[in-house]
This record gives structure tokens, C-alpha cells and sequence, in this order.
């Protein structure tokens, strides 16, 4: 029997066993807390749902009149008599989205075909890098290029009074939510089977209409994905809107009026509520109406892309 | 006019598969074989201006009505079908035929003539005497419309992948431009000064490191080991799904309902009040599951055969990932991380109302003025201070400039936004420079 380095009466198998029970400890404990940082997303999306409701909760549950809240846009929280409708801030919040898609939607899409199908080497990986380098820019600074630089451009362009505008916020919006669509996008068609290509390519088709007949129709779900995240971005975008809407509760008319989100809303009152009165309470169930929202739309992008791959398959 | 079998004749030429009178439409039709054949060689054969030149696969149909039918549309078969070929050599045997074809255009006008002479050639009201430039590499009609609509699209797609960058590096440009004259070292190196409206970004800008370090600190292990537990551990069942689904929508949450998150938790609930701990820890839960997803990918992407060798040695699970998965991957997971420092020094709305303030008294000499804010302490942060050199400060009168009180207000806010956007481009390009010298130093 082998015996220990240290006393030749020991056997030796009880120090290999002893170091041998150590790694396996430490290696338990390792992949419990391996474990319990799997957890951590989901903890996290529920506490953060958790902690917002519970500031909210006593507004939510005792005072809110859901179809004053929903259907009117009487926002007035700081009235000695307060009225707390947000069909006006829903209204900002749907026109800056909708606008920032419609551009950004075909600019990315047709960005991403381009860098995916049609440019070369060099220039895609500048054009990528570019594009991260887009995304990058914190949305304080595209506040910042909203006041400063679109602001005197829009004037002097449309002639308006005032340059911050439904326009303006799409725009920035726009800018901001592209290279989402567009990382996304062009992921999605670089999945797309090579073998897809060269079947078309076999029968004779040229580059756009391998794009436009093969592609397309393949990577749809992803096309989707990418669109429905872009949507969820403009959604929730907070300080660049704050600048760029011009900050006035309305139904807008026209792009060049002003408007208001909600994201905006909070981060414009919450600092001028006291912890616990009703205004601040509000801007919390407004919190909670836009996870809600953002939830709905990774919800759907999630199981559209199941889905439209479930039917294919 | 018609002759006396009252049978008249039009010539049609089809250029690029569509078929146009190539007559004056006011005219009438030729009343003679001779005269259209005399008519194609006017067009084609005496350098008169036309508006297309024959190519391969373009076609002349010489159409022959009367009062009663109109000639048949041009997809039916013609009656007589004639070829050119200028690639022909034989000029003698010629006949016009599929295997004999003319070689010019006058040729074939003068053996059409020929052949009508001797009778051979007599089309038939509602008939069509067809001639067809026969270049068999030449582009057909379909191919060369497929080559056309492809240029167009490139261009296209050009100029929309352009809208996007071209604006990006107008303004960046601009802003550096505007904010040139403000950025002096002590722009950096002081603290603000007058209420901000001189002095430096000097406080700001270390608490801004102050919060990235935090919660850099708090949310990279939980993000990696996530990352590890997600992608080795998990198996693939509907719970991953759901923690994935959570993933997602965590990567989703508007930064305004972070900052709400981190007041309803750590500011009210756990009594850290408005403090760097805060806002270190909201910034935490905003960037972890961007850190969860890349880990993943990059743990993704160590190839199985390196596993499954570890496997066959005896290794555990953990030891496979502790030797092998994660020093191979680390690559992919620093970039991934060190993007989200850019994304936590330039997040304004989880900082708001969780530990970003106007104004803090700070140190402004000493050593002390690396470290002036403790963990319960407020922060300055310079994405902060961008919005409130926007919205809060006023503009500084000519007074206050000349007595050195103040600075001019766009130098502050452009200097500020520069440092801002400088500090995330450049953390920004270190990163993708380091995925790019990882990716050559890959050896697998």
C-alpha cells in the first residue's frame, strides 16, 4: 500500500482523499452559485416589475380610474385639483415611434442588405464598425444633437417656430434605433443557408433578385425580430426624446408639433415629486404601463419568430 | 393605300423584347414588300439617327395586313423566319436560314428581296416575316433587364447605407469643431466652478468612473457566470426558454423604468438613498443582460471537439469550463463587457433619480480630488451634467465672461458633450480593436 510523503505509517490515500473532497466542495459550491447567477435575469425582471409596483400600487389600486387614465389627455398632477390622463402622452410616444420606424425600417433593412449581400470585404467591416460606432453614442448626446444641431436645420428648413418636434424626435429616434435593426437584420441573413444562394444563383439569379425572391422570404422571422426590437428602443428612449419632442402635452397635428412621451413625463417630474404623494405614485403605474408595453413587444417578437420558424418547419 | 390584293405591310422592330412600329405612325403602310425592305434599309443601313441600334436577339418583323386582320401580336410564331449572324463567314450559300444565316442587315435585305423576286417569299395578310439578329453571347433581353434592375438596387442601397453614415460623421465633425476652443487640459482637470457655469468637468467625469467601476463590480460575475450556467449548464428545456425569454426583455426594459426600478429598490426600499450605490447598482441591472448574452456567444462559439477532449480525460464539468471553455472564450467576453462600460458612462436616465446631482462639494485639490465621493455620497456624472448644462444653466452675460466668472455656454456644453462622446468612442474602439486582434490571433 502506498504510504504518505510525510509518515511512512500513514497511508497515503487519505491525503489524496482529503484534496480530492476539497476540489469537489469547492467545485459544488462553484456550480451552486453557477446556479443561482442563471437565475439572476429572471429575478431581475421580476423585481424590477415587483419594485415598481409596489411604489405604484396604492394609486394603482385605490385611486385610478382607468378609463380617466387611458382615454383622456388631461394631464395635470400638479393642479390643486389633479387630473391624471395619458392618452395625450400615449399619443407622443405612438407618433415619435411611429415616425422613427418608418424611417428607420427601410434604412436599415436596405443598410443591412447592402452590407450583407452587396458590399466587399473592406467595406463592409468599415461600414459594421461604423454602425456600432452609431450605436454607441449615449442618448443624451443625440438629446444634445437634437437641441443643437436639427433644431436650427428644421427651422430653417420648414420654417417653424420651433424646431423640437414630432419630426425632430423621429428623426433622432430613427438614428438611434437603426443600428439595432440593423446588427440584428443582418445577423439574420448571414443565417440564411449559403446553399439557399447557390441554388438561385444556379437558375440564373442576379444579386438583388437572390435578395429580394430568396432571402427575404428566408430570414422573415429575423427581419421581424429586428424590426420589432428597433420598436422596442424607440419605445423606451428617454433623455433623447426629453430634448428633442419639445416637451408639450398634445395630440399632435402635425410633425412639426410638440409633443410629449412618457418616458419623458417621468424623467421630467419625478424629481419635483416628495417619495409617497400621489404624483409620484402616478409616474410609477406610468413606469409600469411601459414595461407592460416593451414586455408586449418582446413578447410578440419572441413568439413571431417561433412561430413564423415553427410554420416553416 | 392598298395595292390591288389590298394587302399592306408594317415593319415592327422588337428591341429588348418589346415590339414598337418602327413607321411613323401618321404614315401609312407600305403598300409593297419592296417599299418596307426599302424602309429598314433607310433606317438601319443609311446612318440615319435612330433611336436603337439592332443587338443581339433584337428582332425586325416586317407584318403583313390587310382592311380586314391585323397582323398576328408578336408572340405568335411568324410565318417566315429569317437569321443574321454576323459571326457567319459564308456569303455565297447564305440562304437566311437557321443554318445558313445572312451575315449583315443589307444582306439579308437583299436576299429577302431575292426571294420575293422569285416568289419564294409571299406572306399572307395576318402573317409575319420575322429577322432576328442571332449573337448567341450577347445579353437577352431578360438578362440585361436583370443586370439593370441589379445596378439599381446597389445604388440604391448605397445611398440608403450612406443617409446613415454620412449625417453621423457631419455631426460628430461638427460638434468636435464647435467644441474646439473649449477643450484646454484644465477644461478636464478642474472641478466646475460658479454654479457651473465655469470650471472644468473634472468631478463629473471621475464620478462617472466612480459608477462604471461599481457596477462593472456588481453585474460582470453575476453576468458571466450566468453566461456560464446558460449556456453549459442549462439544458434545453421550457425553463431555459423562459430565462432566455427573461434575458430578452431585461436587454428591453426602457432605461426611464430602470431608473424607477433602482428608486423603488435600492434608493427606498434597501435606504441607500441617493448615492453612488445606487446608481452603481441600477447601472448593474441595466448592462447585465447584454453581458449575459455575449458570454453566451462567446462561450458558444469554443468549439464542442475542445470540450468533448476534456471530457475524455476525466474532467469535470467545472474544470472543463475553468481550464479550457472560459480562457478561450475570454476574448469575446471582455469585449462584451467592456462595451457595456461605454453604455454605463453614458446612461443619464438609471442615474437620475438614484444618485446623479446637481451639484456636490467636493474636494478640489489633494489626492483627495481622485477620490471625493464616498458610497453613500451623490455623484456628478458627466452624462448628467450634459443635461443640465442644457436644460438648468443659464447662458453667462457678457459681465460675468469678462470678469472670468463665467464661460461662454456652448463652450461648456459642446466641450462636455466632446468628452462624453470622446470617452465612449474611444472605450468603443478599444473594444472593437480588441475583437478585432483577437479574432487574427484565432487558431481555431
Amino acid at each position: 500500500m502506498p504510504t504518505s510523503s510525510t509518515d511512512p505509517h500513514k497511508p497515503a490515500v487519505r491525503e489524496h482523499r482529503l484534496g480530492a473532497w476539497l476540489s469537489w466542495l469547492g467545485e459544488a459550491v462553484i456550480e451552486q452559485v453557477i446556479w443561482l447567477c442563471g437565475w439572476s435575469a429572471i429575478l431581475f425582471v421580476f423585481a424590477i416589475f415587483f419594485f415598481i409596483f409596489r411604489e405604484g400600487a396604492p394609486f394603482l389600486i385605490h385611486e385610478l380610474d382607468l378609463r380617466e387614465f387611458f382615454t383622456t389627455s388631461n394631464w395635470e398632477p400638479t393642479a390643486s385639483n389633479p387630473r391624471f390622463g395619458i392618452l395625450g402622452l400615449l399619443a407622443g410616444t405612438l407618433s415619435v415611434t411611429a415616425l422613427a420606424m418608418a424611417l428607420a425600417v427601410p434604412l436599415g433593412l436596405g443598410a443591412a442588405v447592402f452590407v450583407s449581400e452587396f458590399a466587399g470585404k473592406r467595406t463592409k467591416e468599415t461600414l459594421k464598425i461604423v454602425i456600432e460606432l452609431l450605436a454607441a453614442i449615449p442618448s443624451i448626446v443625440w438629446g444634445f444633437i437634437a437641441v443643437m444641431v436639427l433644431n436650427p436645420i428644421i427651422i430653417a428648413l420648414t420654417g417653424a417656430p420651433i424646431g423640437l418636434s414630432v419630426l425632430n424626435a423621429g428623426i433622432v429616434l430613427a438614428l438611434m434605433s437603426v443600428p439595432v435593426i440593423v446588427s440584428v437584420s443582418e445577423d439574420s441573413l448571414r443565417a440564411v443557408p449559403d446553399s439557399y444562394r447557390e441554388a438561385a444563383l444556379a437558375l440564373g439569379a442576379s444579386r438583388w433578385e437572390i435578395v429580394y425572391r430568396v432571402l427575404f422570404p428566408a430570414a422573415k422571422s429575423g427581419l421581424l425580430a429586428a424590426v420589432l426590437l428597433g420598436v422596442g428602443r424607440a419605445i423606451g428612449e428617454t433623455m433623447a426624446v426629453l430634448m428633442a419632442t419639445g416637451h408639450a402635452n398634445q395630440i399632435p397635428g402635425s410633425l412639426l408639433d410638440q409633443v410629449q412621451t412618457l418616458t419623458a413625463t417621468i424623467a421630467a417630474e419625478l424629481g419635483e415629486t416628495v417619495q409617497g404623494d400621489e404624483h409620484y405614485r402616478v409616474l410609477f403605474v406610468i413606469g409600469i404601463v411601459l414595461f407592460v408595453i416593451v414586455f408586449i413587444v418582446n413578447l410578440t417578437a419572441d413568439l413571431v419568430v417561433k412561430g413564423i420558424r415553427g410554420k416553416a418547419e | 393605300m392598298t395595292n390591288a390584293s389590298g394587302v399592306v405591310y408594317d415593319v415592327h422592330v422588337s428591341v429588348g423584347g418589346k415590339d414598337q412600329p418602327a413607321r411613323d405612325p401618321a404614315a401609312p403602310w407600305y403598300s409593297d414588300f419592296r417599299e418596307a425592305l426599302a424602309a429598314i434599309s433607310e433606317r438601319y443601313l443609311d446612318g440615319q439617327a435612330t433611336s436603337f441600334r439592332l443587338r443581339g436577339r433584337d428582332q425586325i418583323d416586317i407584318v403583313v395586313g390587310d382592311e380586314t386582320r391585323v397582323a398576328a401580336r408578336a408572340g405568335r410564331t411568324p410565318r417566315y423566319q429569317f437569321f443574321i449572324d454576323p459571326l457567319a463567314t459564308d456569303d455565297a450559300t447564305a440562304t437566311g436560314g437557321a443554318s445558313a444565316p445572312w451575315p449583315t442587315l443589307a444582306a439579308a435585305l437583299a436576299g429577302l428581296d431575292q426571294m420575293h423576286l422569285r416568289g419564294e417569299l409571299a406572306p399572307a395578310a395576318g402573317e409575319r416575316v420575322r429577322l432576328t439578329v442571332r449573337e448567341p453571347f450577347s445579353t437577352s433581353p431578360v438578362d440585361a433587364r436583370k443586370r439593370r434592375t441589379e445596378g439599381a438596387a446597389k445604388v440604391v442601397l448605397l445611398c440608403m447605407t450612406l443617409m446613415l453614415v454620412v449625417p453621423l460623421i457631419a455631426i460628430l465633425t461638427y460638434l468636435f469643431v464647435k467644441a474646439a476652443p473649449a477643450l484646454t487640459p484644465s477644461f478636464i482637470l478642474e472641478n466646475p466652478r460658479n454654479n457651473m457655469k465655469a470650471g472644468g468637468i473634472w468631478a463629473p467625469l471621475v464620478g462617472t468612473f466612480y459608477l462604471v467601476f461599481f457596477s462593472l463590480l456588481a453585474a460582470a460575475p453575476v453576468g458571466i457566470l450566468a453566461g456560464v450556467y446558460l449556456n453549459e449548464y442549462a439544458r434545453d428545456n421550457w425553463f431555459t426558454r423562459i430565462i432566455n425569454l427573461a434575458v430578452v426583455n431585461l436587454a428591453g426594459v426602457p432605461s426611464i423604468v430602470h431608473a424607477l426600478f433602482g428608486v423603488g429598490a435600492f434608493v427606498v426600499f434597501a435606504d441607500f438613498g441617493e448615492s453612488v450605490l445606487a446608481a452603481s447598482l441600477t447601472l448593474a441591472v441595466m448592462t447585465l443582460p447584454v453581458i449575459i448574452a455575449s458570454t453566451k456567444e462567446a462561450l458558444h462559439s469554443v468549439p464542442r471537439s475542445f470540450r468533448e477532449a476534456c471530457w475524455n480525460m476525466g474532467a469535470s464539468r467545472w474544470q472543463t469550463i475553468r481550464t479550457i471553455v472560459l480562457p478561450n472564450s475570454i476574448s469575446g467576453i471582455l469585449t462584451g463587457v467592456i462595451l457595456q462600460v461605454s453604455r454605463a458612462a453614458g446612461e443619464t436616465a438609471p442615474i437620475l433619480f438614484t444618485g446623479a446631482a446637481f451639484a456636490v462639494t467636493v474636494p478640489n485639490e489633494g489626492w483627495e480630488s481622485y477620490f471625493p465621493y464616498g458610497l453613500y455620497d451623490s455623484v456628478m456624472a458627466l452624462s448628467y451634467h450634459l443635461h443640465i448644462m442644457l436644460t438648468q444653466v443659464p447662458p453667462a452675460s457678457q459681465a460675468e465672461i469678462a470678469a472670468g466668472t463665467a464661460m461662454p455656454l456652448e463652450h461648456l456644453q459642446y466641450g462636455t458633450a466632446v468628452v462624453l462622446i470622446g470617452l465612449v468612442l474611444a472605450v468603443n474602439s478599444f473594444s472593437i480593436g480588441l475583437r478585432l486582434y483577437l479574432r487574427m490571433r484565432k487558431r481555431w
